[in-house]
């Protein structure tokens, strides 16, 4: 057992990893990277959603009418979004306008109802929970390792503290959505290369 | 039990929905406060970027305190307006109660049903008035809004600051992150020989040789087109006022002056401004 939650908690974050593995949650991996505050943001916003909201399906699993589960599992998640929403309105304002809709955009990311539908829905909270939470981590490294260069190439600052030179001329190309897939495919590249068994022939 | 039977669904659906509509209205309610404290300190941010006594940027690093006490230290008086540009009411500039007309939506109605109380905020810089007024109309997704600063005589565009609720980000929403955008707007004039079209933001380029326009962002078309009618619309609804302050500068010069010294006159002539403002408070 123990083994086993092991797996759930470190599966999503190397070798099961919903971006680079699953190639899900693309579209505000590109969109929130342009610096680093945003992306740790971000990504720690998904860790709640994604750990909430699978831990109170897998509490309701049972009693889910199956015709309905997909409405109600979409309940559980918006709910969990706008909470974190209003949450971040009241404490991190300045953040949240610079996530703009893209926190919003948490209920359709795929990431989120993927899990609820393939682990939630038949297993117990705990082990739900962890896979929630590690999904959302895995999620959340690789837009924090994207963030780290994008902020450090296109600004020269690592969350707002300059830290190249004045001299440094910063790469515009970097700040741009194309440079976060390139950055991406990097690391799948990278990701590819360590883990063999990844190679598709 | 059968949990696939209809009356089954029916309830619990109905159940969970009661649920989280609760939690969502009880957590919409405790955080309230906060979040309109928080709205209302970028609110003032925005007016202070557009008059330039900050960039937004260096804003957005200070609490809201700090906020509050930056406008209530360099606002000079704020008051608002009916649709004939004359003076109707008050709003409170002490950092404790900054009372602001930010309900632009209703506002926009109201400029519709012409029955609008439009709220102009006169900020001291470096000697000179500035006049800031907003504007609010709709973009391609959501409302769009901004704030417009003028001059002490309201006749040229000192400097402007816009926002948006859902426009596209890399294209719409570059009216509010391009920094070239606003910074167009700087030394613009509002056409007031054209009341209906007193402004222009044109795709392809604006001409040189017009005071009253500025580009368009590529890939913004809406928003850039919403943006130009919300300016329409609400330089349309101040045009009483801006002309009045325009009309007044100008007897003012000449009274003062004679005519000959022109615009040099409202900077250095301190007798002149002083006059001036008097004049105005009278009007």
């Amino acid at each position: 057992m123990n083994e086993d939650l092991k797996k759930t908690l470190l599966n999503p974050i190397f070798k099961g990893n919903p971006i680079t593995v699953l190639v899900l949650g693309i579209c505000s991996s590109l969109a929130v990277t342009v610096q680093l505050k945003g992306a740790l943001v971000m990504a720690l916003s998904v860790i709640i959603v994604t750990g909430l909201s699978s831990l109170v399906v897998s509490l309701l699993r049972n009693s889910i009418p199956n015709r309905v589960r997909i409405i109600v599992q979409l309940v559980v998640v918006a709910m969990m979004v706008i909470l974190v929403d209003q949450v971040l309105k009241a404490y991190a304002y300045s953040i949240d306008k610079q996530l703009s809709v893209y926190i919003g955009l948490i209920i359709t990311n795929c990431i989120v109802m993927g899990r609820i539908e393939a682990f939630a829905l038949g297993n117990k909270p705990i082990p739900s929970l962890l896979d929630g939470l590690a999904n959302g981590a895995g999620y959340g490294m690789i837009l924090v390792i994207v963030a780290f260069f994008r902020e450090l190439l296109g600004s020269g600052t690592l969350l707002g503290f300059r830290v190249l030179p004045e001299s440094y001329v910063p790469n515009n190309l970097v700040i741009l959505p194309p440079m976060a897939l390139i950055l991406l495919g990097c690391i799948v590249w990278v990701q590819r290369a360590i883990q063999k068994d990844l190679q598709e022939k | 039990m059968n949990t696939n039977s209809n009356v089954y669904t029916i309830v619990y659906t109905t159940i969970i929905v009661v649920v989280a509509a609760a939690i969502l209205a009880i957590a919409a309610m405790a955080l309230k406060p906060k979040q309109d404290a928080n709205i209302k300190a970028e609110t003032i941010s925005q007016m202070l970027a557009a008059a330039g006594f900050s960039s937004k940027e260096d804003l957005a690093k200070l609490g809201n305190d700090q906020i509050l006490k930056m406008y209530s230290d360099n606002v000079k008086t704020a008051f608002l307006i009916d649709a004939k540009g004359d003076k109707i009411g008050e709003l409170e500039t002490e950092v404790s109660n900054i009372e602001l007309q930010d309900n632009l939506k209703q506002e926009n109605k109201n400029i519709a049903a012409g029955d609008p109380q439009l709220p102009v905020y006169v900020f001291k810089k470096d000697g000179a008035e500035i006049n800031v007024i907003p504007i609010y109309g709709a973009g391609l997704w959501g409302p769009i809004w901004g704030y417009i600063a003028f001059n002490a005589s309201c006749t040229e565009i000192v400097g402007a600051y816009f926002d948006h609720e859902s426009e596209t980000p890399g294209l719409g929403a570059k009216i509010k992150d391009e920094a070239w955008f606003r910074e167009q707007f700087k030394g613009e004039t509002v056409n007031f020989s054209k009341p209906d079209d007193s402004f222009d933001i044109v795709k392809g380029g604006a001409p040189k040789d017009d005071k009253s326009a500025v580009d368009a962002i590529t890939g913004a078309t809406m928003t850039c087109n919403g943006l130009d009618a919300a300016l329409d619309t609400w330089f349309k609804a101040y045009m009483p006022f801006l002309q009045k302050k325009a009309g007044a500068a100008q007897v003012e010069t000449e009274d003062c002056c004679g005519g000959d010294c022109g615009s040099e006159c409202e900077g250095e002539g301190k007798d002149c401004n002083h006059e001036h403002n008097h004049n105005h408070q009278e009007g």
